[in-house]
C-alpha cells in the first residue's frame, strides 16, 4: 500500500507550553517536518519531546501565539479526532477485552465505516503486519511484540495524515526491540507517511530518523541528520547525550596539540587552552613506540565483538576506546593510541 | 451512538455472596451478556465504581474476566469499595489508566467526550473532589468547550432522600458544581453508589445515578433507621446520542419479562 500521495508536511510555529502550575514544559519551538519524513524527537525525560508530540497530536494545545499546521491546514484549534493522526504508545493502549481484529477495526468503527469496507481494510492491515493468523486472538493472549504490531496496524488502518509514535518499543526486550525497529523503519518508508517518533534511546533515533531533533530542558539542542548529530555535535549536551565521547584538553601550537597524554597532529588554529573531543571508535591501539597518546588501563570489558578499554593519564577524565583486537588488557598496563586525524572535534 | 453504564457490581472472590445474600458475579455476568446481546449494541461501556466489594486483588481477578467478555471497549473508575492501587494494577494494560495519582481521564475517540473522575477518599465511604482533582477537571473541560461531554464518577454530587446514603455522597459538591456549570458542554453525569435509578437537574446539567446489576438500595425516603437492600429486577443505564448531538438517558432491564409483542397487525391497524 502506498500512501505517499496523502503525506503532508507539519509545521510548528513558536509553540510553547506552560502548564497551569507554571511549569514551562516547552520553550517556543519552530520546527518544519517535510512530507514523508521521519523525524525523531530525542532527549532525556522532561526534555519536552512528549509535550511536542502531544501538541502535534492535539492532546495539548500550545500557549497562545503558537501554531500547528498540517500542510495548508491550520489545526491549532482542532481536537485530536479532527486532525486524523495515528498514534502508537509505549503502553499499547489496545482494548484487552477485544480481539485483534476488533482492535484494528476500532478506529474505523468510530468513523462509521461500512462493514464490508471495514473488513477489507482490517484484512489488509493484518496482512501488512503479518499477523493474519492472530486475527481472532484476544490481546491478553499476545506477546509484547505482537501487541505492538496490532497497535501499529490500528494506527495505520485509519489512513492517518500523520503517524505519531511515543516510545513504542520501550516496553519490549532488547532483541525484539531491534527486530521491530527494523520493521517500523521499513513500514514508514513503504507508507511514505510523515512520522514523528519520540524516544530517549539514541540507537533507535539513529536507526529510524531521517532527521533527529535533540531536545534538552524544553529547548532544541540540535537538529540534523543522524550523521550530523553524531559527528558534528553543536554543543556539550548533544556530544554527551549521543554515544560516548572522550574529552582532552591541550595547547595548540604550529600544527600540534600538546595534551597530558602526548602530542597529536592538529589542523586547527593555535590556541592556549582548548578542549577537543573524539569518539571511542576513532582511536586505535598501537605499539607504544608508534603512539601519539599514552595512558594506563583502568578497566576493560570484553563485549564479544570488541573490547572496551578505559584509560587514565590522557585526559582529565577517563578515556574510553574500543578495539576488535583479541588481547587481554591488564589493569595498570601502559597502552598507546593514535587518533584518526579528521576525528577530532571542537565545540563552539 | 450508545454508551452503557455498569455500576456497583460489588464482586467478591471465592464464590462468596455479598452480604451473604447476593451472587454479584452472576449479576455482572448477566449484565455483560445483556449488553452484548442488545441490538444495536452499545458502542462503549463505562464502569462507575464499586467493581469489587473489598478492593482486593483476588476480587479484581474475578471481576476483570467477567468485564472482559464485553464485546466493546470499557472504561473503569474506582468507587469507595475499590482500592485505587489494586484497581490500577489489575487494569494496568488499559491504555487510559494513569500510571499514578488519581484515576481521572478523558476519552477523545467518540462523538461524545467521556470524562472519568476518581471521587475516592481512601478508607472513607464518602467521596470528594479535592483541589487537585477539581483543577484537573476544569483544565480538561476547557480543552473541548464545544464537544458533547458525558462525565462519569462514583459518588453522586447531590442529595437523594435516601438518608443513609446521602451523608456519604460526593462532598464539596458546591465547588464541583461551579466548575460543571461553567462548562455547558457537560450534558450528563453518570454516577453510582446508591444502586438505584435517580436523576436530578444539577449545575446546569443532568446528574443521574445508575442502578446496579446486582442489588438495589431499598427505596426508603423516611428517616430510614435500618439501611437495607432489595433484589428488585436488575437494570442498567443506556445513554443514547441522537442526531442533534443530544444525550438521552434510558433504563434497560436485565432478564426475561415477556415480549416484545407487536402493537400492530400486518395491515398496520392497532391490534384489537
Amino acid at each position: 500500500m502506498n500512501q505517499s500521495t496523502q503525506s503532508i508536511d507539519i509545521r510548528l510555529i513558536e509553540c510553547a507550553k506552560t502548564f497551569s502550575d507554571g511549569t514551562r514544559a516547552l520553550e517556543p519551538l519552530t520546527l518544519q517536518i517535510e512530507a514523508g519524513e521521519t523525524v525523531v524527537l530525542l532527549g532525556p525525560s522532561g526534555c519536552g519531546k512528549t509535550t511536542t508530540l502531544r501538541i502535534i497530536a492535539g492532546l495539548e494545545s500550545p500557549d497562545p501565539g503558537g501554531q500547528v499546521l498540517f500542510g495548508q491546514d491550520d489545526v491549532t484549534n482542532q481536537p485530536i479526532e479532527r486532525r486524523n493522526v495515528g498514534m502508537v504508545f509505549q503502553s499499547y493502549a489496545l482494548f484487552p477485552n477485544m480481539s485483534v481484529e476488533q482492535n484494528i477495526a476500532y478506529g474505523l468503527t468510530v468513523r462509521k465505516m461500512a462493514n464490508d469496507e471495514k473488513a477489507r481494510r482490517v484484512a489488509e492491515m493484518l496482512d501488512m503486519m503479518q499477523i493474519t493468523e492472530l486475527a481472532g486472538r484476544r490481546i491478553d493472549q499476545l506477546s509484547g511484540g505482537q501487541r505492538q504490531r496490532v497497535a501499529l496496524a490500528r494506527a495505520i488502518a485509519v489512513r492517518p495524515r500523520v503517524l505519531l509514535l511515543d516510545e513504542p518499543l520501550t516496553a519490549l526486550d532488547a532483541l525484539l526491540r531491534e527486530r521491530l525497529r527494523v520493521e517500523i523503519d521499513q513500514l514508514l518508508r513503504e507508507l511514505g507517511i510523515t512520522a514523528v517518533y519520540v524516544t530517549h534511546d539514541q540507537n533507535e533515533a539513529m536507526a529510524l530518523g531521517d532527521r533527529i531533533v535533540v531536545m534538552d530542558k524544553g529547548m532544541v539542542a540540535q537538529t540534523g541528520t543522524p550523521q550530523d548529530i553524531y559527528y558534528k555535535p553543536s554543543n556539550a549536551f548533544v556530544a554527551d547525550f549521543i554515544g560516548t565521547i572522550n574529552r582532552l584538553r591541550g595547547t595548540a601550537n604550529k600544527g600540534m596539540l600538546q595534551t597530558a597524554g602526548g602530542k597529536l597532529p592538529w589542523s586547527g588554529p593555535d590556541a592556549g587552552d582548548i578542549e577537543v573531543l573524539f569518539r571511542p571508535e576513532d582511536a586505535t591501539i598501537v605499539a607504544l613506540d608508534a603512539a601519539e597518546l599514552r595512558g594506563h588501563v583502568v578497566a576493560s570489558y570484553f563485549l564479544g565483538d570488541r573490547t572496551k578499554v578505559l584509560l587514565d593519564g590522557i585526559g582529565e577524565q577517563t578515556v574510553v576506546v574500543e578495539t576488535a583486537d583479541r588481547r587481554q588488557f591488564a589493569k595498570g598496563a601502559e597502552i598507546g593510541l593514535i587518533i584518526k586525524p579528521d576525528a577530532l572535534m571542537t565545540l563552539e | 451512538m450508545i454508551i452503557a453504564q455498569i455500576t456497583d457490581p460489588h464482586i467478591r472472590a471465592g464464590g462468596r455472596l455479598a452480604y451473604r445474600k447476593v451472587d454479584t458475579a452472576a449479576g455482572l455476568k448477566a449484565c455483560v451478556a445483556h449488553l452484548n446481546a442488545l441490538k444495536p449494541m452499545p458502542d462503549v461501556v463505562v464502569m462507575s465504581g464499586d467493581l469489587t466489594d473489598f478492593g482486593t486483588l483476588d476480587e479484581y481477578a474475578v471481576a476483570r474476566p467477567i468485564l472482559d467478555e464485553l464485546s466493546m471497549p470499557y472504561f473503569v473508575v474506582p468507587g469507595n469499595h475499590d482500592e485505587r492501587g489494586a484497581m490500577r494494577q489489575s487494569f494496568a494494560d488499559h491504555g487510559y489508566m494513569p500510571p499514578s495519582g488519581f484515576v481521572n481521564y478523558a476519552i477523545e475517540d467518540y462523538s461524545v467526550r467521556l470524562v472519568g473522575l476518581d471521587t475516592v477518599v481512601a478508607d472513607k465511604p464518602y467521596g470528594e473532589m479535592c483541589r487537585e482533582r477539581l483543577e484537573w477537571l476544569d483544565t480538561c473541560l476547557r480543552q473541548e468547550p464545544d464537544k458533547p461531554t458525558l462525565m462519569f464518577m462514583h459518588h453522586p454530587p447531590f442529595i437523594t432522600g435516601i438518608r443513609h446514603m446521602d451523608w456519604q455522597n460526593c462532598r464539596n459538591n458546591d465547588v464541583l458544581g461551579d466548575i460543571v456549570a461553567r462548562h455547558k458542554q457537560v450534558q450528563m453525569i453518570l454516577c453510582g453508589h446508591v444502586h438505584r435509578a435517580i436523576e436530578k437537574s444539577w449545575a446546569g446539567t443532568i446528574a443521574s445515578i445508575g442502578p446496579s446489576p446486582c442489588h438495589a438500595v431499598a427505596l426508603d425516603l423516611s428517616e430510614c433507621k435500618n439501611p437495607a437492600f432489595t433484589l428488585e429486577p436488575p437494570s442498567c443505564r443506556l445513554v443514547y446520542l441522537n442526531d442533534d448531538n443530544c444525550l438521552i438517558g434510558h433504563l434497560s432491564y436485565i432478564g426475561e419479562f415477556g415480549g416484545p409483542y407487536p402493537f400492530f397487525n400486518a395491515d398496520g391497524t392497532l391490534i384489537d
